[in-house]
Parts: C-alpha cells; sequence; structure tokens
C-alpha cells in the first residue's frame, strides 16, 4: 500500500514537473531588466520601462519571436550598483530570462556585467553610457554584454568637433554631477579637448540630490568662461537650470543639456540661446521611424518620449531582433545573433556592433535660437 | 573676487540658511516638547510642496491663499499624526519613536511616488522668473518671498513661545513634563499642538519653497538629514538656537561653495556637526533648558 502510494505520488511529481516543463517552453519568451524604479532617477527609469514595453507591444502585435509572446520583468536597481547586483542575481538564479537588459546608470551597468558573463547570458545596455563599459566588452573582454547607445567619449568627441570648428572650445567650464554620468562627461570632455592641446577652463562636481546651486553658479559667473558644460539630470537639472535662469546666466550652455526638459517660460524667453548640446537622440529629429515612434509614445503615455524611452526602445527592437534571428531561446545562440547585428535605426544609420560590441548610432547636435530647438546636424559617434 | 561676488554670497546664503531654519525651527520643537527626533518631518515638507503645487496649477489657487491653505492642512496633519501616533509613546522608549518615524517617512515617501510620480515639477506663479537687481546683486522674488515667510515664522514662533500662555507651558513641559502636570499644565494637549505647530512649520517652509526648487517625492529626505545637524549644532531643543544655526550654516555654505569644490558644501553640515558634539556635546547654544 506504502509502495503504491509512493508510486502514484512519485507519478504525480514527475506529471507537474512535465507539465511546468511544456508550460515554460510554450509560455512567453521572458528578458530580465534591472532599472531604478524609484530613487532620485527615477523618471528615467519609468521612461525606459515605457520604451521598451513599447517595442514589446509592437513586437506582439505582430505575433512575438519564436512563436510565443515576449515579455520584460522589471527589478528595480535605485541606480544602485548593490541593488543591480541583488536584482540581477535574483533573475539569473531563476533561469528563465533568455537576456538581461539596461542597467539604466552606468554603475549599474558595470555591476552587472560580471554576472552575466559568469551566467553566460546576453545583456543589452540601452542607456549607460559610461565609455568603460565598452572598453571592457568584446574582443578581450566580456562577450555577452553589447552596449547599443554611443559612449560618452564618442559623443563628446562629435560635440568638440562641432565647437572647435567655430572656435568655441576655447574656454569650457565644467559642472556635473558626482556620478559616473558625471564623471564620464568630465572625463569625456578632457580627453576631447586634450586632442585638440586644450584642457577643461574648471571642473565642479555636486552630489545628486543637490537643492541649491546659487553659490557655484555664482563662481561660475564670476570666473567668464566661454561655455558651461552641464551634466545634470531629473530633479538636479531642473533646479540647476531655474536658479542658472534667475541668476542672469550670461554663459552659454554646453554639453549633454536636457534640451528637451528646459521650462518652457525658460525656453521661450530665449534666455537659453546659443546653448550647443550633444545628445543620442531628440524627439524632433525627422525620420519616417521616429515620426511613428514619437506619435506611438504620445498616444500611449500623453507625454513625448526623452532621450532614455528612446534608447531603450531601439534596444529593445535590437534584442527581439537577435532572438528572431537566433531562431531559439538559448542565450548563446542570441548572443551570436546579437554580434551579427544589422538593424536600421530611427536615426538613419544602421545598428552595428564593432569588436567592443559597440554600435555607432548618430549623435543629435542641438541648438536653441529664438527659443526653440534646432537639429544642427548628426554627427557619428 | 570682488565685492559684488561676496556681497551675492552673503545674499544666497541667508536666503538658504533661512530656507533652512523654516524646517529645522519644527524639527527643534517637536524634539524639544516630546523628546521625539521626527524622521517624517522632511516627508511633510515634501507633502507640503506637493500640495502646493497641486493647489496652484490645478485648482489654479494664487500663491498667498495657497501659502496659508497649505500650512493650515499641514498643522491638521500635525494634529492627526500627534492624535494617531505620537501620543501613544508618551513615556515610551525613544527607540520606538525613531522606528515608527522612520517608518511613516517610508510610507509618506513611496505613497508620494505612488500617486504622483518620481517625475520632477515645477511650481509656477507670476513671480517664478522675476529677480529684483541691485546693481551686480540678483535675488529672485520667489526667494525673497521664501525668506520672508521665513522670518515672519520665525518672528511668529518667537512670540507664541516668549509671548503667551501656551508658550510658556511648552516650555515648561520641554523643561520639566512632570513638574508642569503638577502645576496644572495639560503636556498631552501642549505636546499636540507643539507638534502642529512643527509640521505646519515644515509644510509653510514646502509651500514656499515650491516654486524655488524642483518638486518630487525624494526632495524632504536630504533636506531633513541636514536639518538633524542643524539642530545638534544650535542645541538639541533650542529653536532659537536652531534658526541662529541654519543661518550660519546656510551662509557658510555659500561661501564655501563660492570658494571651494562644491561637493565639500554637503560635508560641511555634518563636519560641522562633528566638531560642536566634541567641542561643546549640549550644542552652541543649548544650556540644558529647551525651546
Amino acid at each position: 500500500m506504502l509502495r503504491m502510494r509512493r508510486t502514484v505520488a512519485m507519478a504525480v511529481v514527475a506529471a507537474l514537473a512535465f507539465s511546468g516543463f511544456v508550460g515554460a517552453q510554450e509560455g512567453p519568451v521572458l528578458i530580465g531588466a534591472s532599472i531604478p524604479l524609484t530613487g532620485g532617477v527615477a523618471m528615467f527609469g519609468q521612461h525606459s520601462r515605457w520604451g521598451a514595453e513599447l517595442a514589446i507591444a509592437e513586437a506582439n502585435a505582430k505575433g512575438g519571436v519564436l512563436g510565443r509572446k515576449l515579455e520584460m520583468d522589471f527589478q528595480d536597481n535605485r541606480c544602485n550598483p548593490a541593488e543591480a547586483v541583488k536584482s540581477v542575481t535574483q533573475m539569473l538564479a531563476e533561469k528563465k530570462y533568455v537576456a538581461i537588459f539596461d542597467g539604466l546608470c552606468s554603475s549599474a551597468a558595470l555591476a552587472i556585467m560580471p554576472l552575466v558573463e559568469r551566467a553566460g547570458i546576453p545583456f543589452v545596455v540601452a542607456n549607460a553610457s559610461a565609455t568603460s563599459i565598452a572598453e571592457r566588452s568584446g574582443v578581450g573582454g566580456n562577450k555577452w554584454t553589447f552596449k547599443v547607445n554611443p559612449t560618452d567619449g564618442s559623443m563628446l568627441d562629435a560635440l568638440v568637433t562641432w565647437l572647435d570648428k567655430d572656435g568655441k572650445a576655447g574656454s569650457i567650464a565644467f559642472l556635473g554631477e558626482d556620478t559616473d554620468f558625471g564623471r564620464a562627461g568630465s572625463s569625456g570632455l578632457e580627453a576631447a579637448l586634450k586632442k585638440r592641446n586644450r584642457k577643461l577652463a574648471t571642473v565642479d562636481f555636486f552630489q545628486k540630490g543637490t537643492a541649491d546651486f546659487t553659490p557655484v553658479f555664482t563662481k561660475i559667473k564670476a570666473q567668464k568662461p566661454g561655455l558651461l558644460a552641464l551634466y545634470a539630470v531629473d530633479a538636479d537639472f531642473q533646479n540647476a537650470i531655474r536658479q542658472w535662469y534667475s541668476m542672469g546666466g550670461g554663459v552659454p550652455l554646453t554639453g549633454r543639456v536636457l534640451v528637451d526638459q528646459v521650462p518652457k517660460e525658460i525656453m521661450d524667453s530665449g534666455f537659453l540661446d546659443g546653448t550647443t548640446s550633444v545628445q543620442p537622440y531628440d524627439p524632433s529629429v525627422d525620420t519616417p521611424g521616429n515620426r511613428a515612434f514619437v506619435e506611438a509614445f504620445r498616444k500611449a503615455h500623453n507625454v513625448p518620449p526623452i532621450l532614455v524611452s528612446f534608447e531603450s526602445y531601439e534596444a529593445t527592437k535590437v534584442l527581439i531582433d537577435a532572438i528572431r534571428r537566433a531562431g531559439s531561446a538559448n542565450p548563446a545562440a542570441i548572443r551570436d545573433a546579437l554580434a551579427t547585428t544589422k538593424l536600421p535605426s530611427m536615426l538613419g544609420t544602421t545598428i552595428e556592433f564593432d569588436d567592443h560590441n559597440l554600435a555607432h548610432n548618430n549623435a543629435i547636435i542641438l541648438t536653441i535660437k529664438g527659443g526653440k530647438v534646432l537639429v544642427l546636424g548628426m554627427s557619428k559617434t | 573676487m570682488d565685492l559684488s561676488f561676496c556681497l551675492q554670497l552673503l545674499l544666497n546664503g541667508i536666503v538658504i540658511g533661512v530656507i533652512y531654519a523654516l524646517v529645522a525651527m519644527g524639527l527643534s520643537l517637536i524634539f524639544g516638547v516630546l523628546e521625539i527626533v521626527n524622521f517624517a518631518h522632511g516627508e511633510f515638507y515634501m507633502l507640503g510642496a506637493m500640495l502646493a503645487y497641486f493647489l496652484t496649477m490645478n485648482a489654479r489657487l494664487g500663491y498667498w491663499p495657497t501659502i496659508l491653505v497649505v500650512t493650515a492642512v499641514a498643522v491638521g496633519l500635525g494634529y492627526v499624526l500627534y492624535e494617531a501616533l505620537l501620543g501613544s509613546l508618551q513615556g515610551e522608549g525613544f527607540e520606538r519613536s525613531i522606528l515608527l518615524t522612520l517608518g511613516l517617512s517610508m510610507v509618506l515617501q513611496n505613497g508620494a511616488v505612488f500617486v504622483f510620480t518620481t517625475t520632477p515639477k515645477m511650481m509656477q506663479t507670476r513671480y517664478s522668473y522675476s529677480n529684483v537687481s541691485l546693481g551686480d546683486l540678483r535675488v529672485p522674488v520667489m526667494r525673497l518671498l521664501a525668506l520672508g515667510l521665513g522670518l515672519l515664522a520665525f518672528g511668529a514662533l518667537y512670540l507664541i513661545l516668549y509671548r503667551t500662555r501656551v508658550g510658556k507651558a511648552m516650555r515648561g513641559v520641554a523643561q520639566n513634563r512632570d513638574a508642569a502636570l503638577m502645576v496644572g499644565i495639560d503636556p498631552r494637549a501642549v505636546s499636540r499642538l507643539a507638534v502642529a505647530i512643527g509640521v505646519g512649520l515644515s509644510g509653510l517652509a514646502g509651500a514656499a519653497l515650491a516654486p524655488v526648487y524642483a518638486v518630487h517625492p525624494l526632495m524632504g529626505f536630504s533636506f531633513v538629514f541636514k536639518a538633524f545637524a542643524i539642530i545638534i549644532i544650535g542645541g538639541l531643543g533650542n529653536v532659537a538656537g536652531a534658526a541662529i544655526a541654519a543661518v550660519g550654516l546656510g551662509v557658510l555654505e555659500s561661501f564655501v561653495g563660492g570658494f571651494f569644490p562644491l561637493v565639500m558644501v554637503d560635508a560641511l553640515a555634518f563636519t560641522s556637526m562633528i566638531a560642536i558634539l566634541l567641542l561643546r556635546p549640549q550644542g552652541l547654544f543649548g544650556r540644558g533648558v529647551r525651546v
């Protein structure tokens, strides 16, 4: 009797395990994302999520991939490397994800890289801009990490080339947040200027969450540099730009100025005229692909996309394309397919990865004239 | 560096110092009367700013009515906070109050993230982009108004504490709760009022600063830690000491930011706090007598 019970129990367990296995094969193709959903840059996390979800929704509307639906699970990393490691370790332990997505912040992405290498699972970086991510990937490095967006170094080189052409690269003061983003901006600018035998006039960093910029702006105004490179995002950018305005500015801005997030009143006043910014994206880029993206994004969320939404959207499309071409949900096959990516970008180039698994999309050089953002041109990174 | 540069730094420092004082005075008052460190204090500042944003931008209420409504709502919230949570801590452990207010802070902060999202919001008023200029010196009108409100609040609080019977009762409870009870003062009523005024000041600070700084759910967190350093520097529970320490710190931060790397500014409050704790543990203005 006891043996019979055991046999029945084992049969039930085997049946459940088998049905679970079948379910897993027939269930959605899962991608794990680690992005900041709370904390100081949660707004960017939200846009990253919206961008990725839009790409997934479009793919699913066309039947998904490998005959299955696509799904992306989002875990919060608070833009903190330790939280990023925790969230990705948890996802990798579950062994149900075919790839890991984004990280968003450079320090988080850098912390995720060794984990995906050990686990043998592709990692697609959409937004983190630190040059070191590409330097450590591909040949002689991490073969599982693919960076779709340009590095700070390549974008700033494009910007300084542009500024130097107009003789404006001579005296640039730098003010940036004390994070990998700000530090990469400072070192990228220094490297680009060094190539031209120039250097930054002054360098200053601030802690994220700084509310008051009046002391440093008073100092910068007194130093009278030719340009001020501002590396601030989210609430810091809003505070900085408003305080810069109320202090009368007087020095044109440059660097990665988030021109799409400047308050309308300040923009309309013409106060920021003469600003030159380099960005991986601007919603006003006039290509059919971008027009459709902006319209779909607005329809879904009632706000225009920002560069984070764009980068996550396009990077997710790169990943979906690789899964489709891999013909299986096997991570190694997806990695090999990623390496041979040739996907048209909304910015007019073809996304292809170099030996360091870095794509070289166009960077957008923007200026502000008459209170309007104008695309000065696109420069390949 | 010329004189106008130094004057601009001084002016900036005084304005930011008075802004710090608005938050720190409420915190100091609550500690003085209840001996509770209110870790949720920054969240009431954030909620005040959020409410001010919605009243002006969505309900189209003017700046001054918004200030009044937000302050009144914050005072009401203070009453509720005392009755619902802090009142039950009377005579209980200090640790419980820390855990309770820290938990409340997390609930309020994450609740605000859930309801309002983390997108920073900019409150606009008709003076948002106006400045007062005097030669090379420039001060935004909204900062001057925040400065005025801060000074007004300090004056009002001083009058309440030192010129009214209820203020005398508050100081009595702060100095010796049992003795105050023996002479017929109701410590519970006094504590309730102290929390209401403290939270009201925090709400007022939020409303006054909503047109100055970006409004978002995490804005209170960093502010309140600086306020803790200020009340320790000023002397725990000493409201006037907190106000003076706040203005002093604001001016010091402005000059350090103006002459040295900006990253040094953030360390200043806590470095000063450590130095004060080593040299004068009761704080600059602490005399063992609170409020």
